[in-house]
């Protein structure tokens, strides 16, 4: 078997579909569903469309699981004994069991809430961050960047749980949230470890995991304020090792991105409206 | 009630008379082991020899370990996708066992000892390690749950079978664990794989796959070499 498995390569079974990252922020509808001003992102009970939205993200976590999982269990064999220490990689095994056990929480909350696999589409560039060659930055742009996303997300499904009277959802978010306070601890661990007396390395690994942290703030996703889907978990990244200089960077990467969402909506409901006139 | 001599009196006799004689007696010598104890003196492995065996475990258990994780993402079957992922952090969690053994096996560099048994066992698991492509799950799983694992079971028995159960308690300890985690995942895997197995063209692709890695093995002697099994039992002539 060889090392380093494209994205392209990922085995799924015919109920996955899969889209692209840029189909879904070019989507036509998106602008439409922009200018109907529809109130603030945030995932919030008194929404009309909550429990849809709440299906959908729920759809999105378990395909980010397989991915996580596939992405760790990728890290076990991809290097060999001299480029990932013994350690190391036992770790990306604990971690694909934790991932295999959040696969199964997500199937059974996804039939608790109403939704199947392959109902929404899925979108790989998770696993792409998880296909670098260097495993410093593997593990900066998969274990801080994206298991620090899982804690936003995990977070914010938990207080929908709390606030729709949902117990199940509650309970399972908490314990999924647990795990992913550890994978980010292993991920800031193995990061001061291997680049102790490499700074220029370090340097590089964690400019790997803004990279990524700016995707996932794409369109406003996560950050700080309602209008964000996802809020930043800071309380449970302090947990996990982030410093508050971190997160206040990360919030204000997530302002900027928000920002740019807005500016490409009103060009997108200008254009739209210029169309129609 | 008659006189017992040497012996101490009945517990009925002590008592007599209003005493608060104590019911067992501290000082009276028991024998270290009780009758129920049948662990024994020696075992049949030298300190040497257990490191050697403990260090082409982890050698083996290392290599497995390190492919679960690899298919992950090469096979559709979400069922399969999820227990591979389970099943990649066991046999990572032996081989940290094996790991932490062998310092105390006086081997404190253990990575000396983290060898294969022979080259042929390096060809058995690199034809284990071989299938990637999405349509070879079957071949995946019989590699591991038909061939190697049933090896791991057999060679952590006889070792656990054959080793001293007082000097090497440890390295006991250790098997029972890997033990326990082998048989549930054969279990698993074994389950996998009948589910499969839905026509009598898979069944032969299964079968040939397994005597493929059957005759490797063979030629390696097993994951601690030859010998895994100990020495072949010798025919006793009873005439």
């Amino acid at each position: 078997m060889k090392k380093m498995l494209p994205e392209s390569e990922l085995a799924r079974d015919e109920r996955f579909v899969r889209s692209k990252i840029e189909d879904r922020i070019f989507d036509p509808r998106g602008a439409k569903i922009a200018a109907r001003n529809t109130g603030p992102a945030k995932m919030a009970t008194d929404r009309p469309a909550a429990a849809e939205r709440s299906r959908s993200l729920m759809h999105g976590i378990f395909v980010g699981e397989v991915q996580a999982l596939e992405g760790a269990g990728r890290t076990c064999f991809d290097f060999d004994d001299t480029e990932a220490p013994f350690q190391l990689k036992l770790d990306m095994a604990r971690q694909c069991w934790d991932e295999s056990r959040h696969c199964e929480i997500s199937i059974k909350l996804g039939d608790h809430m109403g939704t199947e696999i392959g109902e929404y589409t899925e979108s790989t560039f998770l696993y792409s961050a998880a296909c670098n060659p260097d495993p410093v930055l593997r593990l900066c742009g998969v274990n801080r960047a994206l298991e620090g996303l899982a804690i936003d997300v995990f977070s914010t499904m938990k207080e929908f749980g709390n606030e729709s009277g949902d117990p199940v959802l509650e309970f399972c978010e908490d314990w999924m949230l647990a795990d992913e306070v550890t994978h980010v601890k292993m991920g800031s661990d193995w990061l001061r470890r291997l680049t102790d007396k490499d700074p220029e390395r370090r340097e590089r690994a964690l400019e790997f995991q803004r990279t990524v942290d700016a995707i996932f703030n794409l369109g406003g996703f996560r950050g700080d304020e309602e209008e964000n889907v996802i809020q930043l978990a800071r309380r449970f990244r302090e947990l996990a090792g982030f410093t508050e200089e971190e997160n206040d960077s990360l919030s204000a990467l997530a302002r900027e991105s928000t920002e740019q969402a807005r500016e490409m909506a009103e060009m997108a409901t200008a254009a739209l409206n210029a169309q129609s006139s | 009630m008659a006189p017992r001599p040497g012996r101490a009196p009945y517990l009925t006799e002590r008592s007599r008379g209003g005493e608060n004689a104590p019911v067992t007696d501290e000082t009276k010598p028991r024998a270290p082991f009780a009758p129920w104890d049948r662990r024994e003196l020696p075992g049949l492995f030298s300190v040497e020899e257990t490191a050697r065996r403990v260090g082409n475990y982890k050698w083996a258990e290392m290599r497995l370990f390190e492919v679960l994780g690899g298919w992950v993402a090469t096979v559709p079957e979400l069922d399969v996708k999820l227990v591979l992922g389970r099943h990649c952090y066991h046999h990572a969690w032996h081989s940290e066992l094996w790991h932490k053994r062998l310092p105390e096996l006086r081997e404190m560099n253990p990575e000396r000892l983290t060898v294969p048994a022979n080259d042929a066992f390096v060809t058995f698991m690199d034809a284990v390690r071989e299938p990637e492509a999405p349509e070879h799950t079957i071949e995946k799983l019989v590699g591991v749950y038909r061939v190697l694992i049933p090896r791991f079971i057999a060679a952590y028995t006889y070792h656990l079978n054959g080793t001293s159960r007082i000097t090497d308690a440890p390295t006991i300890r250790s098997l029972s664990f890997a033990l326990q985690d082998e048989f549930d995942d054969w279990r698993d895997g074994e389950m996998l794989i009948q589910s499969l197995l839905d026509t009598p063209e898979k069944i032969e692709r299964a079968g040939r796959r397994q005597e493929e890695l059957e005759k490797l093995a063979l030629a390696s002697g097993g994951i601690a070499g030859p010998g895994s099994l100990g020495e072949p039992a010798q025919e006793v002539s009873v005439a």
